[in-house]
């Protein structure tokens, strides 16, 4: 099919013999900036047998979960969207080995929800754990706070399936949780943002989840005490998340317009008995520390924040003591994971150059950290001509160009929206 | 194809590499290369024809080069600890040696970062740090000699990774030199990768991407104190049942790690380490974490196995009896050379639910070969590492180890395991990888690898087996049957 032919009519009557007319839709919401029709196949050889139609009538296509990432990332929408939403079956869920096997479309909610009744919980909490289905959580390297005790989805990601090109059906690593057999697929799919295959399963290693969980709060006149006070704390007591936010964003969390250190730590009640005491002597009396339903409450406003007032939000990621500088460029809303070194800065520019001067300015000086910025989200009107991804220095950006081509020689999946416009 | 035949490596190649790195830093009478006829595994052997150790990124870039354009194969090394036969050189006349290169380059204890150069050995690193209460998770049993290249090209792990996790957990950024000469440098001291994660899919590549001449690696919090429990069973069954008790309740130990009565001897006999040598099988257990809440924790544990069939369960009194204890484990496969003329170390992974199974297994196959096999092993990951005693003098009892050890691996995978946990694939087990990798995984796998290494010249004949090739074990000599 030639690509004039490519609109959703003729799409449609390409694929419905694949997957059946009834699971083809055009897109609706987000979903109309990723793609010009959606096709939810039931299985992985459906989606092997819609990947070698794409292939060879160059029609091309990108997985969508919830449609927030790519509705970001995509200046245009592909030709086809998967929606991986009827494969959303938890394949094995092991609570003694801890390792739990989930077909791309199942949310992060519902995992959890099939792990409480043992105590257990995949420790990643990216906003909104209902709309985050396992394929977009790991293709779009989705976090939350908990990264700094737990790590995100590479470290957790101990098994992946996909359909590559030529519709090959491939997986790499398995379901135990310590694996060094062949190469490591699984690094090679998180954060590949649906440009080398459509991950079909995923399987993670989890954890138990702490009896008892603890948030504490304390105000800063400025930026620069309030991180001296994290790295103080976290080099005293083990933390599960650190935050540093400026005053705007504490505002909207509910707390002082300050600047605000928060920090999560929690375990076994003997534990958080020993950290409710311990963090005062460290903090100094006026911090606040709220425990049980106060603190799990706060925990989902921190990990689902969202600042709607900005017109963009950037995620900037330096090593961790590099991060105050770059945000000391900002000024403004932004919300640090301190001990991560990554921020989410949010902006509210709204005409496209300043927009455009800022990132400018904030990538140099990430880059002089070893650091880097990316674009997460952004109004439309502002889209533009933005560079979402920061450039990878040249042998870096050869060696992805090459990944590229190995595992997408038709250049079908996802294209032109990934780094260096890969 | 033999182990080093046709190769281009003639005089004009030897001078030419010989300006490069400089006289000191070139080997090549046979009798001196001999030393580097294998690795830990050492069922197979055959020396390189060349060895070279450079002192820099820029020295290897240079070497690979030349190789390059003469179309010639080469193995890195690190310090040859590898159980796998990873740095046998096969096909691949030249080995790159990174022993040259151990300089910690910087320390930046806000960020939790170290900068280090491959050779650096894997102790060292937690040696530099530890006086400001840091360390460096990943904790080979070898870590005393292995290097940093090596853990991350086979992606190690090592007692404390139960809690830590494996190398790839604590690799942010590396500096590769790849097999055409040019230096990348993949990551960086930043946690959130930008664009795809190269250096993820380095790690663990066992040296076929190119030579890693650098690494950004994250630095550890130390606990604030430790427990260390010994806990004594009558037998094997009753030792790992205790390992899925205390991870189903929800405790997680910085370490479990088990030896059964072969290896309890053998330590015993070695270095009286006071380990009882009537027991069937001992446990390690390790807790870390917030000082007030350890002794609890350790009371807890120690129910847990008493109630799970221990006898006795002793604490660690004073850090003496800790270093102790860790010492007879680290020392363990020292101990074992005591017992035998050879030994061979398997190492396969399965659910930790199914330890008592695949125990039982390695003890049935034992019997059935008539070989001793001692166990030694991470239980807390379910990671196994069956030892497997032989005399290499004895043709009809090497093959019955290999066999053996073959077998072992095919039950591992039959419980939903994996064929390796952290000593990766080398040579030695490229004919049990299509027991778990369809031909499409190893086709894609295969065009990973030619991302970085397009004529597949950088430690060639590992890991993947050629398509339709037949790989057979001719020990002492490999054989790769085209
Ligand atoms: C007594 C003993 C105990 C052990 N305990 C453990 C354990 O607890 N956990 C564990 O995981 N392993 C263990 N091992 C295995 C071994 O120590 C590890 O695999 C280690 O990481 C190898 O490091 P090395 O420097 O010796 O590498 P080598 O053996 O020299 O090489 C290993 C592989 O790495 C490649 N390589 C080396 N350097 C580089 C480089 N700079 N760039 C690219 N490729 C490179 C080589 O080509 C080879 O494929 C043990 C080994 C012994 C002998």
């Amino acid at each position: 099919m030639p690509p004039a032919l490519h609109d959703p009519a003729n799409l449609a009557r390409a694929f419905a013999p694949i997957v059946g007319e009834a699971n083809l839709r055009p897109p609706s919401g987000a979903e109309l900036r990723c793609a010009k029709l959606m096709v939810a196949p039931s299985s992985a050889d459906e989606i092997a047998e819609v990947v070698r139609g794409c292939e060879s009538d160059r029609i091309t296509l990108a997985p969508i979960g919830a449609g927030r990432t790519l509705a970001e990332i995509r200046s245009a929408p592909a030709d086809i969207g998967i929606s991986l939403a009827r494969m959303n079956r938890i394949v094995a869920y092991e609570p003694d080995d801890m390792t739990i096997v989930a077909e791309a479309g199942a949310t992060l909610a519902e995992l959890d929800a099939a792990m409480a009744a043992h105590g257990q919980w995949l420790p990643i909490d990216p906003p909104r754990p209902e709309l985050t289905a396992m394929g977009a959580m790991v293709a779009g390297a989705r976090f939350g706070p908990s990264r700094l005790s737990e790590g995100t989805a590479r470290d957790l990601l101990i098994g992946v399936r996909f359909a590559g090109h030529g519709g090959r059906l491939v997986h790499g690593g398995g379901r135990v949780v310590k694996n060094v057999a062949g190469y490591d697929l699984m690094k090679v799919m998180t954060g590949s943002f649906g440009t080398l295959g459509i991950i079909t399963e995923t399987t993670f290693r989890v954890r138990p989840r702490a009896a008892r969980r603890l948030v504490a709060t304390m105000r800063f006149s400025d930026a620069a005490s309030s991180f001296r006070a994290a790295r103080t704390l976290h080099d005293a007591v083990p933390l599960t998340h650190l935050e540093v936010a400026s005053p705007p964003v504490a505002a909207a969390l509910g707390l002082a317009e300050e600047f605000t250190l928060i920090a999560g730590c929690g375990g076994s009640p003997v534990e958080a008995d020993y950290l409710r005491a311990r963090i005062p002597e460290i903090l100094g009396a006026n911090c606040a520390i709220a425990g049980g339903a106060e603190a799990d409450a706060f925990h989902h406003r921190l990990r689902d924040f969202d600042f709607a007032a900005s017109s963009a939000e950037l995620l900037a990621a330096t090593a961790p003591a590099e991060l105050p500088a770059l945000l000391a460029e900002v000024g403004g809303a932004w919300l640090a994971f301190a001990g991560s070194g990554v921020a989410r800065i949010f902006l509210n520019l709204r005409a496209a150059g300043g927009l455009d001067r800022m990132v400018g300015a904030l990538r140099t000086r990430a880059r002089d950290a070893r650091g880097h910025v990316r674009v997460s989200r952004i109004i439309p009107e502002l889209r533009g001509g933005i560079e979402i991804f920061d450039r990878p220095a040249a042998p870096a950006m050869n060696l992805m160009r090459r990944m590229k081509t190995a595992f997408d020689p038709s250049g079908v999946f996802n294209p032109g929206c990934f780094v260096g416009g890969l | 194809m033999a182990s080093s035949g046709n190769s281009a490596l003639d005089s004009a190649a030897v001078a030419e590499l010989r300006a490069i790195v400089g006289d000191d830093a070139i080997v090549s009478r046979p009798t001196e290369l001999k030393v580097y006829e294998c690795d830990g595994w050492t069922i197979e052997k055959s020396a390189p024809e060349l060895l070279l150790r450079p002192r820099s990124a820029a020295e290897i870039s240079a070497v690979l080069k030349v190789l390059h354009r003469r179309e010639i194969p080469f193995v890195p090394r690190g310090a040859g600890t590898g159980l796998s036969g990873g740095c046998l050189p096969v096909g691949a006349p030249v080995m790159i040696c990174t022993s040259r290169m151990n300089r910690i380059l910087a320390i930046d204890y806000a960020s939790r970062r170290v900068e280090v150069e491959s050779g650096v050995v894997n102790l060292h690193v937690t040696n530099a740090v530890r006086e400001r209460g840091f360390f460096y998770a990943p904790d080979p049993s070898s870590q005393m000699a292995c290097t940093i290249g090596g853990n991350i090209a086979e992606n190690s792990g090592g007692p404390h990774t139960l809690k830590y996790g494996v190398t790839t957990n604590h690799v942010l950024g590396l500096e590769i030199v790849l097999p055409d000469g040019e230096i990348a440098e993949l990551g960086g001291p930043a946690e959130e990768r930008l664009g795809y994660d190269l250096a993820g899919a380095i790690v663990g590549a066992e040296g076929t991407a190119g030579i890693v001449t650098r690494a950004i690696l994250k630095l550890t919090r130390e606990p604030e104190e430790r427990r260390t429990l010994l806990a004594i069973f009558a037998g094997v069954g009753a030792a790992t049942r205790t390992v899925s008790a205390i991870i189903s309740a929800g405790v997680i130990p910085g370490a479990i790690e088990m030896m059964d009565r072969l290896i309890i001897e053998a330590v015993e006999d070695a270095f009286h380490a006071g380990l009882p040598r009537d027991a069937g099988a001992v446990l390690i257990i390790e807790l870390d974490g917030i000082a007030a809440a350890l002794d609890a924790q350790a009371a807890e544990v120690a129910e847990l196995a008493r109630a799970a069939g221990a006898r006795e369960v002793r604490l660690a009194r004073d850090e003496s009896e800790r270093a102790a204890l860790w010492k007879a484990r680290k020392r363990a496969f020292g101990a074992v050379g005591r017992l035998a003329p050879n030994y061979a170390t398997q190492d396969g992974v399965v659910p930790r639910t199914r330890l008592p199974e695949i125990l039982r297994e390695i003890a049935a196959i034992a019997e059935r070969y008539s070989l001793k096999i001692g166990n030694v092993f991470h239980a807390g990951d379910g990671n196994i590492h069956p030892i497997v005693l032989y005399d290499e003098r004895d043709a009809d009892e090497t093959r019955r180890a290999i066999e053996a050890g073959r077998e072992i691996l095919r039950a591992c995978v039959a419980m939903g395991g994996s064929l390796t946990g952290e000593h990766g694939i080398g040579v030695e087990k490229m004919a049990e990888m299509p027991l778990i990798f369809s031909p499409d995984d190893l086709i894609v796998m295969s065009e990973l690898r030619r991302v970085f290494d397009p004529e597949q010249r950088a430690n060639p004949n590992k890991v993947i087996p050629a398509p339709g090739s037949c790989v057979e074990v001719a020990a002492p000599r490999r054989q790769v049957v085209l």
